[in-house]
């Protein structure tokens, strides 16, 4: 039963599919940097695995690639201990504002705060809750999808789902309401 | 529909997982019921949230770069005939064996149906879905959601969870054990699938609707692993195993023949 793959069609997923596959990284990883090595290192592994790729959903195979290469790094960055920046969120309104504007400077600065507000509140939750909301909710992965990327039964999946959501819906409640409105 | 058996169905509602049968249920239930549909607008909200306002990183230009470079290198070496991609066949195959873990959850190598056209595509679905379960099931902790040897416990706990629970025999005296049972999925239908042990050999046994079933007495290979299609009383289900021809042809006879 051989199911040679011609290299092209790697290379044509790969960069098919590379803004989800750095999306995933990103999140995994929390920075630029990493996440960059590590989707390379992916793109490197199903080159020499192109001939193991034998039908089937093709963007959860790829994406179960990048997926393993993150959590490798994880892993040894968690051996070895060593303190890894977790980038900025990218939307900071003072980065964003050119403060002459003062007409919806009000209006950006609360959209800017949101967005960071929302990017720091899926950071901090723990990966495996992570990774499931980023694959559903963002990269619009169907459940067996997500079960195939993440090499897990889809009941997993599902309950993975319904507590990460919980979890996030929790913390960006209680962060509404503890945050009465100050200044602006 | 009680307001516990919706709030289980809509997650999948939402995500677009559910049959249409719940989903009409589901809706009716809706209709009648603020609470759960609070709970809908809040997976809506929270979803809403992170589309617009979650960072969706693109790959930076210099990951593009690398991939590129890489490509063309690749591509200069194969136009040499003296230095080509060629690797020992061992080689391949620890190569191979190394990924086994990954490719158990996700790809599928499937021969395509004899039916042309979009039917034996769907077919094809069908038979990809299946493996691709059965695999997955077997790289999980436990292939089963129940565990049980009794088919008095699990005909009971597939009612309620799925429209129409199987029917559910035991073969142990015949040496086919019946281990347990779980919720699958084929395509985007849940459909109950009976644990069968024999020797050290887990069996599967999904449970179609009329509409996915593939023709009967079709069997299909796949890396080692046979599937065949049997009636189990008035469903038509697919066996998946790596059970030998004999104990297959053994397996599909016991089940054929009961009730
Ligand atoms: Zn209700």
């Amino acid at each position: 039963m051989s199911s040679i793959i011609d290299q092209g069609f790697i290379d044509d997923m790969a960069l098919r599919h590379l803004d989800a596959a750095y999306n995933l990284g990103r999140w995994l990883l929390g920075n630029e940097h990493e996440a960059t090595d590590a989707v390379h290192d992916a793109y490197l592994r199903a080159v020499r695995a192109a001939t193991t790729y034998a039908g089937g959903n093709e963007r959860a195979w790829w994406l179960a690639i990048v997926r393993n290469c993150c959590l490798a790094r994880l892993a040894t960055r968690n051996k070895t201990k060593r303190d890894i920046a977790i980038d900025d969120a990218p939307a900071t309104a003072e980065r964003w504002l050119p403060r002459s504007e003062a007409d919806d400077v009000e209006n950006r600065i609360d959209s800017a705060q949101r967005q960071s507000l929302v990017n720091r509140h899926l950071q901090e939750l723990p990966l495996n809750f992570r990774e499931v909301l980023i694959l559903r909710e963002i990269e619009e992965l169907s459940y067996r999808e997500i079960a195939d990327v993440l090499e897990m039964p889809i009941g997993t999946v599902m309950s993975r789902l319904a507590r990460g959501r919980a979890l996030l819906q929790k913390a960006l409640a209680e962060h509404a309401t503890s945050q009465v409105p100050h200044g602006l | 529909m009680d307001c516990k058996t919706a709030s289980e169905l809509l997650p999948l509602y939402f995500d677009g997982e559910l049959d249409r049968v719940s989903s009409r249920e589901l809706e009716a239930h809706l209709d009648g019921c603020a609470d759960c549909r609070d709970v809908l607008v809040g997976l809506d909200t929270l979803r809403t949230r992170l589309r617009d306002e979650a960072s969706r990183h693109a790959a930076p230009e210099l990951l593009r770069a690398r991939i590129r470079k890489d490509l063309a290198a690749r591509a200069a070496t194969a136009a040499t005939p003296t230095a080509t991609f060629r690797m020992p066949r061992a080689r391949w195959l620890a190569l191979a064996a190394s990924w086994v873990i990954m490719f158990a959850a996700g790809s599928v190598f499937v021969p395509a149906w004899n039916q042309a056209g979009a039917a034996g595509d769907a077919r094809d679905q069908v038979a990809r879905d299946v493996f691709a379960g059965h695999w997955r099931a077997l790289a999980a902790n436990s292939p089963y959601d129940v565990v049980s040897t009794d088919q008095h416990t699990v005909k009971p706990w597939f009612e309620g969870k799925i429209a129409v629970a199987p029917a559910v025999q035991d073969f142990a005296a015949q040496g086919f054990a019946l281990a347990g049972g779980r919720i699958d999925y084929v395509g985007s239908a849940r459909v109950p699938v009976l644990v069968y042990r024999h020797g050290h050999h887990v069996i599967d046994v999904f449970v179609l609707s009329q509409n996915d079933a593939p023709p009967q007495g079709k069997r299909i290979e796949s890396q080692g692993y046979v599937m065949e299609t049997v009636m189990l009383g008035s469903q038509p289900a697919a066996i998946v195993s790596d059970m030998g021809d004999v104990e297959l042809a053994r397996f599909v006879q016991l089940l054929g023949s009961a009730r």
